[in-house]
């Protein structure tokens, strides 16, 4: 058979000629159904992500609700309004706690958003090759240390900083959660602006270099207009970034059980830290009760998802 | 009114400012690690258990001629001891021969002494009580301190002595073992989960409800934080299927954490993938899961490699989901889950150092082989991916 | 036109839609073996979408639909059938070549390894013969191991003809298999084409028409999803019946 290269040999030895046409016509049924098995099996393997996010809003607002409901429900009111968590005198208020994550997301946004947006610029419009080739890289870093090491910084850096001007006696502070969030949030800020920055035709910079425009005006009037959808885009993920960091915020924003903030100097106690403080140790109605901050965390972040997502789709339809 | 080029001159400086104060951050957070950490990073800090580990072993002894012992030698014992002034008595020097090799534990099972062990007791002799008495700053004390500790071994009738061998701890051992058993595991899990889902998206799906639920349920996984993943670790691994704080609850809630990214770094691979790859596999008589096996996977590897490198940081730099889902403990877990398979990696070993132990050094010197491992990872994932797209061309 | 000769394919009333746009439109024509026979017509005409139909790889468009037959040797190919044996017997070369990221050899060998040949000199030979006549073996064979995207495109798209002569197929489809090359790789693969018309059945579409010219034996011209002129290549491009058809090979349109 080595010789002749024939039809036949291709097909497996045994076979003869006549088996090979009646197979032509008969499908392979065995392999139809491994194909459509293993299909299913890639099927399942998808709807574990459906799955997952299902399971997490059912767990997560099913013990969250619990305090809420039956005989000795606490008052939801009391809950969403309250400034003062005491678990021992089962008094749960996580309105300053609502306020802290609030204030600090905002902040880190305001602080954050135009410094990353400006480095993106940088980046993309400006920056000349070989220092390119060291901001970038510094961003890819700074978006992989974890969210600990931020903390150990905020704890080592910026709090001892924040002591020497402080009216209060303490570092840990809103002023403090606000610095390690903004620059948390650069590298997602940086990445995203600057790819939707690099998106924008070239003719665009074109046409207004050419009308006579300076490149810092053809950068401001078109290159970032254009770039807005993204730009927002990276802002929204900056909030879903903002207001669920934990580990970096625990360790800094001093956790008080009570009391609005007051000023930058005040500390706070934003919703993930209240979670993350007393998870470990809490049972009964004290975990319902931080399964319930996580419902409003969750909330929080359903909106931010939920408009990322609308950004992201709407943009991908241009 | 501000002329246009003074303006552009402001403008441009912000935006170097911008950019220099992102490069400044990185190189002072880097530069307050490193040099906080520096001071805690020792050989004994990477190869050390965490914590200090006492056993009462049984050493053979060896027949010697008597008067043979050199200063702070013990023939019978076949080690050199030395001075300590924090520990007391350590073990200096083996030799290759030397019984203690093969000394046993309480349940007679082998104990290799080693090297930099401490004696704390030698059959009845209280080294530790001794030492406790000794003013470590007189050094002829402290050589019959070492010598005493050497007579007493010389003087046992027996041809075996009971020891208290002291291992130092102060490691990180056991939470680069527990680090390494998270990403192994995580990854078995969300590996195949990952990557199966991203060829049922690109090969199979076709655009319709069930393409749109799965795009839609992955987003919003992306967006939820770590702490929400850890609620729900703990409440449905942790308590609900009793896995308790453990290996597995923590490496399954990572799973979960870990999936938008594999599925969304594998998806885009395989969309680079040229559609021509596909038809003519078919064309030439393949099958899909043939075509899909042999072209497809084959092909997107390095894509997958990458997906894999960037969970590995994601695994390492993990902590508000580990926390409440794998525990605290400074130990390498026995079991996948249950009582002793709690244990807490690299990263929450220096979140409690910081916050339970106001440890910054151990935390930062934690740190350090932190980014040691992030910056290894950017790199790699970095050189695939340029490799990657030379090949192709692009 | 011999009579008595059995047609490879006969396709009978076929229609395609995609969606609600009919591309195809009643489709009636007999293919004979060992022919070359070319599809002409201008540009979104459905010869590619009905060259693409004979070997069912319009199955992997979503919102695919189908009606009449196509019968191979007598046997519909939607339903008597396995769509993979079919692909088996009916091989396709592409406009672009794309060969795999893979070295020479393995790109050959693809085929019979995917229909279960694992030995070696087996596969050795399969691989020379294909390589043999698709006529580039004399210029590949000091480098079968190295990567097929390495070498120029002529030499790919003569490549993947080996790639899909290696799965000993039938019939071959070539759907533009010259429009990406130079002249000179292009006069390889006509010359190759009129060759491997003695061992197999070839169905080209093409936009050239001296190609159609040239090479075929017969040709059949389409328009907007419709069959306008089938004949021997001789008569439709020296005395076309249709109107249409003569506009179009003289250039007034296309």
């Amino acid at each position: 058979m080595d010789n002749n290269m024939g039809h036949n040999e291709v097909k497996p030895d045994s076979v003869n000629e006549t088996d090979i046409s009646i197979q032509y016509m008969k499908r392979n049924v065995k392999r139809d159904i491994t194909e459509k098995i293993v299909e299913t099996i890639f099927l399942l393997c998808a709807l574990v992500g459906v799955l997952s996010v299902t399971a997490i809003i059912f767990f997560v607002f099913y013990k969250g609700i619990r305090p809420f409901t039956g005989e000795d429900a606490y008052s939801i009111k009391d809950f969403l309004t309250g400034t003062k968590w005491a678990p021992s005198e089962n008094i749960y208020g996580i309105f300053y706690m609502i306020t802290a994550s609030v204030l600090s997301t905002a902040g880190a946004i305001l602080v954050g958003v135009p410094i990353g947006v400006l480095t993106a610029v940088f980046i993309s419009e400006i920056a000349p090759e070989g220092l390119v080739k060291i901001v970038k890289p510094a961003i890819e870093i700074l978006a992989g240390i974890p969210s600990v090491l931020y903390g150990a910084f905020g704890l080592g850096v910026v709090v001892p900083l924040i002591m020497k001007i402080t009216p209060e006696v303490q570092g840990q502070s809103l002023l403090a959660v606000i610095i390690v969030l903004s620059i948390m949030i650069l590298p997602t800020i940086v990445s995203l602006s600057e790819s939707s920055i690099r998106a924008v035709p070239k003719k665009y910079r074109e046409a207004s270099l050419g009308l006579g425009a300076s490149k810092i005006q053809t950068i401001f009037q078109v290159v970032l207009p254009a770039a807005k959808s993204g730009i927002l885009s990276a802002t929204v993920l900056g909030i879903g970034r903002a207001i669920g960091e934990t580990m970096a915020v625990m360790m800094i924003a001093g956790n008080p059980t009570a009391g609005m903030p007051e000023s930058i100097w005040s500390m706070v106690r934003p919703l993930t830290t209240n979670i993350a403080m007393e998870m470990s140790y809490a049972s009964g109605r004290q975990s319902e009760m931080l399964f319930a901050t996580g419902v409003v965390l969750f909330i929080f972040i359903m909106l931010v998802n939920i408009t990322l997502i609308k950004l992201t789709s709407k943009a991908g339809e241009k | 009114m501000l002329s246009r080029q003074a303006k552009d001159t402001i403008v441009k400086g912000l935006i170097y400012f911008s950019a220099a104060s992102t490069v400044g951050i990185l190189a002072v957070i880097l530069g307050f690690i490193i040099i906080k950490g520096l001071p805690g990073l020792s050989i004994d800090f990477l190869t050390r258990d965490y914590e200090d580990n006492t056993t009462y072993v049984y050493s053979e002894l060896l027949e010697t001629q008597e008067g043979n012992s050199t200063e702070g030698y013990s023939e019978r014992l076949g080690i050199t001891l030395d001075f300590d002034e924090e520990n007391g008595l350590v073990i200096a020097e083996i030799d290759k021969d030397s019984p203690v090799r093969n000394a046993l534990d309480g349940n007679d099972e082998k104990y290799t002494v080693k090297k930099g062990d401490i004696l704390t007791r030698i059959g009845d002799l209280r080294i530790d009580r001794e030492f406790k008495e000794l003013d470590s700053k007189d050094e002829k004390a402290a050589a019959e301190f070492v010598q005493k500790a050497i007579d007493e071994i010389d003087a046992v009738k027996e041809d075996s002595v009971r020891l208290r061998v002291v291992r130092i701890g102060g490691g990180i051992v056991p939470m680069a073992v527990t680090t390494i058993y998270m990403i192994i595991l995580s990854l078995m899990i969300a590996g195949p989960v990952g990557i199966l889902s991203a060829v049922y998206l690109n090969e199979y799906a076709r655009p319709g409800k069930i393409m749109t639920t799965i795009h839609f349920a992955i987003k919003n996984l992306a967006g939820i934080p770590s702490i929400i993943y850890g609620l729900f670790g703990s409440l449905f691994f942790v308590q609900i299927l009793k896995m308790q704080y453990s290996l597995l609850a923590g490496a399954l809630t990572i799973s979960i954490i870990l999936l938008p990214t594999i599925i969304a770094t594998t998806e885009e691979t395989l969309k680079s993938i040229p559609k021509t790859y596909r038809e003519s596999s078919l064309g030439l008589g393949a099958t899909k899961l043939q075509t899909i096996s042999r072209v497809i996977l084959p092909n997107a590897l390095p894509g997958i490699l990458v997906a894999v490198l960037l969970s590995i940081g994601r695994i390492v730099g993990e902590s508000a989901a580990l926390l409440l889902t794998a525990g605290t403990v400074a130990q390498i877990p026995h079991a996948l889950f249950g009582n002793s398979a709690s244990g807490a990696t690299l990263t929450i070993k220096a979140y409690t150092l910081m916050k339970e132990e106001n440890d910054l050094t151990s935390a930062c010197a934690i740190g350090i082989v932190l980014l040691v491992i992030i910056i290894a990872i950017n790199v790699a994932s970095k050189l695939i991916t340029n490799k990657f797209l030379k090949k192709k061309g692009i | 036109m011999e009579v008595n000769k059995k047609p490879k394919f006969e396709v009978n009333n076929l229609n395609l839609f995609y969606g609600d746009f009919q591309a195809l439109k009643n489709i009636n024509m007999n293919i004979s073996s060992n022919e070359i026979t070319a599809f002409i017509g201008p540009s979104g005409c459905g010869k590619s979408t009905f060259l693409k139909t004979i070997n069912r790889m319009n199955d992997l468009v979503p919102g695919v639909r189908i009606d009449g037959s196509i019968k191979l040797d007598g046997l519909d190919i939607y339903s008597d059938i396995d769509v993979i044996k079919l692909r088996q017997r009916v091989g396709m070369v592409f406009q672009q070549p794309n060969p795999f990221p893979m070295s020479i050899y393995d790109n050959v060998a693809y085929g019979p390894r995917i229909h279960g040949i694992k030995k070696k000199s087996v596969l050795d030979e399969i691989v020379e013969k294909s390589l043999r006549q698709a006529a580039i073996w004399d210029e590949v064979k000091d480098r079968l191991k190295r990567n097929a995207i390495g070498v120029s495109g002529g030499q790919q798209q003569r490549i993947c003809i080996a790639r899909a002569l290696a799965v000993q197929p039938e019939v071959i489809l070539m759907d533009e298999p010259t429009s990406a090359l130079d002249p000179i790789s292009t006069q390889k693969i006509e010359d190759l084409a009129v060759e491997l018309k003695k061992d197999y059945t070839i169905i080209m579409v093409t936009h050239n028409m001296q190609q159609a010219s040239r090479i075929s034996d017969k040709t059949a011209f389409f328009l907007s999803g419709e069959v306008i002129e089938f004949g021997e290549t001789g008569q439709i491009f020296s005395n076309p019946r249709d109107k249409k058809t003569e506009n179009y090979i003289t250039g007034r349109f296309g």
